[in-house]
């Protein structure tokens, strides 16, 4: 995205059984070469392990996000109660704390909630506007894919990706070009 | 395969220890006070005891049973670890006897209020019937024969070894169903009756609630702790840290479970700030003790688990999930210490009225009293004008609006014993005695200024101006809970020790073989 300038040619392994797609993510990882792009038709059990991601740092931007609730809510009541516009209410004191508490908690789940939703969308690219690029329709139907990235890529290197597909059990290995733009 | 508990001498042995100890702290509760008290650190160590232990034991049934019921199966290894926790529920009874023969045999420290005929009196008729030595009795006995009775069924029916039996399987689930309906309404009213009934003229309509997450916390980090403790010995190996992070949720779930109830009720009564509600808080914050402790299980039983055991990798690390069940369950200590402590240890009324009063005794009285029956009370004009400049409401004006008739003169009375707190204080000790021993015998009236004196040092006008305790988180505190912990284990193990560590023949075992917590 931007700046930096979008690879237009790849190559693409496509599996038919998802244990065979585990296991050849597996050796191919092995033999040293960079996946650019998994695709799967459904959620696989254990392929995040398998590619080697490390664990979701959504759960400290959670944390963040609420911290964030917490502390807008609690300073803006007592901006207003306590110095802003300051009543009396049934001679409670004018910076009635545990009265903030139940509104501090909900701005703090809404934002905590709120913030995670948005940054999830945000870091998957499913943002409005966006079009994603569709490498093989039938990785929505009944094929596992691998992409890798072959831009600047020796014949020999390309070669070594394409044999190893196959090693690994690929139904099919075929390239794949995009326009700019596309 | 079937492998066993076995309790050795050692292990006895240190248990047996810790019951010498806690039978020391004891005898030292006993006399801890003098004598003219009536021992009531005695009798209320020993309730605060039975009844925390004694709920953590019905809680173990209770989870147990939630989970066979919900076709839970992560659960089967450590099911019996959980359901042994009752153990303990017999030696319950046996204390609970001791208690009820306190009553009857003319202690009344713990419930003063209603089991002295003077004092039931002054209670509303619907609750005389209610809390009469009687019918309180009756209950008494009937909760702890039900939970014997029904919780020994109850665990059989679940540790049955033919359970891959359908028919079995389903009378386990009966049974369980049966607990949980004998477990909620025999825990709430156990709470009314042997906690709130301390002050019958308070109450609180989630209290049995808020007790239920209580006993949650402690006997789920007791189950934590009891597991690690078996693993570290060579039992159970099958469970590893995918159970133990389950265990773990379970605690911190029900910590902040706890902390949401505990404000409910608090927030509820401050904001309303009627007399006969905020009557609890206003005792306790008026001494110093209590107003530590009150924070203190706050702390513990909120701030630390919310902040050191959020993290996946704490709830699945052995050492901290140990550290915060230790914690979990001394902060729960601390809460049962705030509910039960209080009141039998109160000094009788009048003693501390002394104190306080040398001259002009009767105004400044009213006046304290007004100003003590509620949380907050607002003497208006200085602050208001203090702090904030464009007040748009004029300060005498909005502040008496809204209140009702008591409320106003609170707020009076407020702003005038704060006033004079101070003028009160220097001459206090001067004309204290002859004014305080009026009528007392010689011996009486040096014990009574003593006691004053002892409030007095605390902090200055404060524990003066209000009611005094003698509660405190001492040593004798300390050492009975440690004698009551030596016993509960001893009856754990003992329990646990009856059968094989977990049920071989349970249906969901494979569940809890493989169990294994994904990234959540």
């Amino acid at each position: 995205m931007g700046a930096v300038k979008q690879s237009n040619n790849f190559v693409l392994g496509l599996w038919d059984h998802e244990e065979v797609f585990l296991h050849a993510i597996e050796h191919i990882r092995h033999d040293g070469l960079e996946i650019y792009e998994t695709l799967t038709p459904f959620p696989v059990h254990g392929l995040e392990n398998a590619l080697g991601y490390r664990e979701t740092r959504l759960h400290t931007a959670g944390f963040l996000f609420g911290a964030t609730g917490t502390t807008l809510a609690l300073s803006f009541m007592t901006w207003v109660m306590a110095f802003n516009y300051p009543l009396n209410f049934g001679g409670k004191p004018y910076w009635p704390l545990p009265s903030f508490i139940p509104i501090t908690f909900e701005l703090t789940v809404l934002f905590s909630a709120w913030g995670m939703v948005l940054t999830y969308c945000v870091r998957n690219k499913l943002i409005p506007g966006y079009v994603p690029r569709i490498y093989e329709p039938r990785t929505t139907d009944d094929r596992f894919a691998l992409v890798f990235d072959i831009e600047g890529k020796s014949a020999e290197e390309i070669e070594k990706i394409k044999s190893l597909c196959n090693g690994n059990g690929a139904v099919e290995v075929k390239n794949r070009t995009f326009k700019d733009g596309e | 395969m079937v492998e066993k508990f076995e309790f050795d001498s050692k292990l006895k042995k240190n248990l047996f220890i810790m019951m010498g100890v806690g039978l020391l702290g004891l005898i030292w509760a006993f006399f801890a006070n003098g004598v003219h008290d009536n021992h009531s650190r005695f009798w209320s160590n020993i309730l605060l005891n039975t009844y925390y232990f004694t709920g953590m034991g019905i809680f173990g049934i209770f989870f147990v049973s939630a989970n066979q019921l919900g076709y839970s199966g992560w659960i089967t290894l450590v099911k019996r670890v959980y359901m042994s926790l009752s153990g303990f529920v017999v030696v319950g009874a046996v204390f609970a006897a001791i208690i009820v023969g306190g009553v009857w045999g003319g202690y009344h420290n713990l419930y003063e209020h209603w089991s002295l005929e003077a004092n039931m009196k002054e209670l509303p008729n619907v609750k005389q019937a209610f809390f009469n030595k009687g019918f309180w009795t009756a209950r008494v006995v009937i909760y702890f024969t039900l939970w014997i009775l029904v919780g020994k069924a109850v665990i059989s029916a679940i540790n049955a070894k033919n359970i891959g039996d359908q028919k079995v399987y389903k009378r386990s689930k009966l049974m369980a169903a049966l607990w949980i309906v004998v477990f909620a309404v025999s825990e709430s009213f156990v709470s009314w009756d042997m906690v709130m009934s301390q002050d019958p003229h308070w109450y609180s309509t989630l209290f049995g609630w808020y007790n239920f997450a209580s006993y949650g916390c402690g006997g789920f980090a007791m189950a934590i702790l009891l597991v690690i403790f078996l693993k570290s010995r060579g039992y159970l190996q099958q469970v590893n840290e995918n159970h133990i992070h389950d265990m773990g949720k379970y605690m911190f779930a029900f910590s902040i479970f706890w902390t949401y109830l505990w404000f409910s009720q608090f927030m509820l009564q401050w904001y309303a700030n009627l007399p006969e509600d905020t009557n609890y808080w206003v005792k306790r914050f008026d001494v110093p003790t209590f107003k530590f402790t009150i924070f203190l299980a706050l702390t513990i039983n909120f701030a630390a688990p919310l902040l050191l055991f959020i993290k996946r990798g704490a709830k699945r690390n052995l050492k901290v999930a140990a550290f915060i069940a230790v914690l979990v369950i001394f902060g729960h200590y601390v809460d049962f210490f705030n509910m039960t402590m209080f009141e039998p240890n109160l000094l009788p009324a009048g003693q501390e009225e002394c104190c306080k009063k040398g001259e002009g005794k009767e105004e400044k009285k009213e006046a304290a009293l007004a100003g003590g029956t509620v949380l907050y009370a607002q003497a208006d004009a200085g602050t208001a004008k203090g702090t904030v400049g464009k007040t748009l409401v004029t300060p005498e004006k909005g502040s008496t609006d809204a209140n009702t008739a008591e409320g106003k003169s609170a707020n009076e009375a407020a702003a005038q014993t704060e006033g004079e707190a101070k003028e009160t204080k220097s001459e206090e000790a001067k004309g204290g005695e002859k004014v305080c021993c009026a009528g007392m015998g010689k011996g009486e009236c040096k014990e009574h200024m003593a006691a004053c004196k002892e409030g007095e040092g605390k902090e200055g006008e404060e524990a003066c101006g209000g009611r005094q305790t003698k509660a405190s988180l001492g040593l004798p505190e300390l050492l009975t809970f440690v004698g009551f912990l030596g016993m509960f284990l001893y009856m754990f193990f003992n329990e646990f020790s009856k059968d094989s560590t977990f049920n071989e023949n349970d249906p969901y075992l494979k569940e809890s073989l493989r169990h294994h917590v994904e990234y959540a």
